[in-house]
């Protein structure tokens, strides 16, 4: 009687394993002598136990335990424990937050992978669960692969929901496996830590909805809509848009509907309502596109005071107000940002940005971004050769005689950087339309002026202008009004 | 008993009344088109029941028989200037929520709201007629409290129920003027405001 028993050693650390016996009933309430020796040579170490458990270090292969207990009647007993004979599994893991993100239904889970106990480089294998509903059913469960760096490592994993976290409570636990490869000894996984729990609202009191609320979604998505309601409430329909749904109950408060491959919604939105029996909840869903990329990005200038770029924005996105798609000019060199004013429903799309002193070459990336995704062009250019100028105004003659003509013109810009091209469109009923080429330094904001020579006499002449820069060409202005003139007789 | 009003007094009111029976009946109908096409545009289904909507005032009134000219004039005051408010912010949300994508509507709405503000100034006329001191204009400057934040299908539906009630106020004010307009059963003469059950 009193005999020592069931000597079991376990270790979560592999450093240190702790031993428990049993003493049949008559010897339990006594002390107890452990003492231990890992070879024959070596003195044994002794301690005194009450409560039946020692931790001790792991030996390199056994040891010897002679376990004394001093009960009614004293009884000894010898054990040899053998490394095999140690059970490794690691200590229970502790989660240090769960944070949802409710507009995207997204679990953050963080822990310490407790890495500071273990030797260097071991491989750890962490199993989540997540649960969901009042009967904590099994929703996934997910295997996640770390390396032990002998520090605590805080960990982190995302998960993202198929239905909103507001809908019914949502749970996750996890647990460990540390696969110590020189172990000898049998090895499991962890214990499960504590459920963390994200309530849903339908464990609030007096909360009630159809959630997600007023979410923006891209077209083609699955979507679940629960209603939340008081337990005494029946609801009597679930409809997306004009169509009602099957419901799924989530809980005594929540019930849900699933809608595939979500077509486009319309400018205001579909509606997403729940009927009740004295009530109507709502939510409405954005369904659209993310943007496209930017094509044609162009950037020209027609006074060198202004940039103006224009693109092609490709599919509209079918999202419209505060959620309507914007576009921002942004340039690298300078590190200036402008945001476009660009509205839905014009078919062209421009955005202006300032020149900028001293600078010529511009790294611009057309920015993109609406609530469901975003996008970016680029483009490199020197705007000295992307200058269109306005077309000329004031077209006057401010001369002529028989052969010739003096002509005046005002283009706006502010050209004194480079030289300009015109081009003059001589018309008349005497001859075939030709065009006579003039250049000349640009100015800021100037007039100008060209001498059309050998002309016929007394003929009348339509004439106009338009002009380019002259080194660079890149595009001509539009042409200039018309003006006439008759040369004199000779 | 008041003293009987002026014959050019009781000329004027009897215009005002005729003119803001117009304006209302015109109102009303542009509210119902109003109605439909944001029925339409909201995707609301038009027979959904709403719940009375806060700050909405309600166009139905007990013993509308026995309310005084005066009454009458106030309630009605009251009303459209609420309802000032309501639809402009309703086109405040139309335009955060939808941009330039459904113009149409946003004028419809604009064009109800310049009648809405046009009524109550009708109103504010009338009520000036008969020497009434205009109830509460230091108040309007501030405007009634924002309204909560309501989610969006909130907004939607208490478009609804504004516009609903609005019609339903247009044909109130019908009555109500044409009330004003009765001859009194005593002096045969239209009676003064304060008098005209």
């Amino acid at each position: 009687l009193g005999d020592p028993q069931n000597l079991k050693c376990v270790t979560h650390n592999l450093h240190k394993m702790l031993c428990t016996w049993d003493v049949s009933s008559r010897g339990r309430h006594g002390q107890t002598d452990f003492c231990y020796s890992t070879n024959d040579l070596t003195p044994q170490v002794c301690f005194k136990s009450k409560e039946r458990r020692v931790e001790i270090p792991i030996p390199e292969s056994s040891i010897t335990v002679t376990i004394k207990s001093s009960g009614t009647a004293f009884a000894t007993k010898e054990f040899v424990i053998h490394q095999k004979d140690i059970s490794f599994f690691p200590v229970t893991p502790h989660i240090l937050s769960l944070t949802p993100d409710f507009p995207t239904s997204t679990l953050n889970l963080k822990w310490s992978d407790n890495g500071s106990v273990f030797p260097y480089g071991l491989d750890a294998l962490w199993q989540i669960q997540i649960l969901r509903k009042e009967s904590m059913e099994v929703v996934t469960q997910v295997t996640y692969y770390s390396k032990l760096t002998h520090e605590d490592t805080i960990l982190s994993w995302n998960w993202t929901s198929d239905i909103p976290l507001e809908c019914t409570s949502h749970y996750v636990k996890i647990r460990c496996y540390v696969n110590a490869t020189q172990f000898v000894g049998p090895k499991d996984w962890s214990d499960w830590s504590p459920a963390e729990v994200i309530p849903g609202k339908d464990t609030e009191p007096g909360e009630s909805g159809v959630f997600p609320l007023d979410p923006v979604v891209a077209v083609g998505s699955d979507l679940t809509f629960c209603c939340v309601h008081e337990e005494d409430q029946h609801i009597t329909n679930m409809s997306y848009g004009s169509k009602s749904y099957t419901m799924m109950q989530l809980s005594r408060r929540s019930h849900a509907i699933r809608v595939l491959n979500a077509s486009v919604s319309n400018s205001s939105g579909t509606n997403v309502v729940c009927i009740l029996e004295n009530g109507l909840e709502g939510s409405v869903v954005f369904v659209g596109y993310a943007p496209d990329i930017p094509q044609n990005l162009s950037c020209e200038t027609s006074n060198l005071l202004t940039i103006k770029c224009t693109w092609k924005p490709g599919r509209p996105s079918g999202l419209y107000g505060e959620r309507r798609t914007k576009y921002s000019l942004f340039e690298r060199t300078s590190g200036k940002n402008i945001s476009c004013e660009v509205s839905e429903a014009s078919r062209d799309h421009v955005c202006g940005f300032p020149v900028l002193p001293d600078q010529k070459t511009y790294d611009f990336i057309l920015g993109v971004s609406n609530p469901i995704g975003q996008a970016q062009s680029s483009l490199l250019v020197d705007i000295t050769q992307r200058v269109r100028p306005n077309a000329p105004e004031k077209l006057t003659v401010t001369g002529n005689n028989s052969t010739s003509i003096q002509l005046r013109w005002f283009i706006n810009g502010s050209f004194a950087e480079i030289r300009l091209l015109c081009q003059i469109e001589i018309s008349s009923s005497y001859s075939e339309r030709k065009l006579h080429n003039v250049s000349m330094p640009g100015r800021k904001s100037s007039t100008y002026t060209a001498q059309l020579n050998a002309l016929h006499p007394d003929t009348e002449y339509q004439l106009r202008v338009r002009c380019s820069a002259a080194s660079h060409f890149w595009r001509w202005s539009d042409w200039s009004k018309g003006v006439e003139q008759t040369t004199s007789e000779a | 008993m008041a003293a009987a009003e002026s014959p050019s007094t009781a000329l004027r009111r009897r215009d005002l009344c005729s003119r803001g029976i117009r304006l209302a009946g015109k109102m009303r109908a542009d509210v119902v088109d109003l109605l439909d096409a944001y029925v339409e545009q909201q995707g609301l289904d038009a027979s959904a029941s709403v719940a009375a909507v806060e700050g909405v005032p309600l166009a139905a009134v007990e013993r509308w028989d026995e309310q005084t000219g005066t009454q009458r004039l106030l309630e009605n005051l009251a009303a459209y200037r609420a309802f000032r408010a309501l639809l402009a912010q309703m086109l405040e949300e139309q335009r955060e929520q939808l941009g330039e994508a459904d113009v149409g509507l946003g004028r419809a709405l604009a064009a109800v709201l310049l009648q809405v503000s046009a009524f109550a100034y009708h109103l504010e006329e009338l009520l000036r007629l008969e020497s009434r001191g205009i109830p509460g204009e230091e108040e309007e400057e501030d405007g009634p409290p924002p309204p909560p934040r309501l989610s969006l299908f909130e907004q939607k539906l208490r478009g609804l129920g504004v516009l609903r009630e609005l019609a339903q106020w247009a044909v109130r004010s019908v009555r109500d003027l044409r009330q004003l307009t009765k001859p009194s059963p005593a002096t045969g003469a239209a009676p003064g405001l304060a008098e005209s059950p």
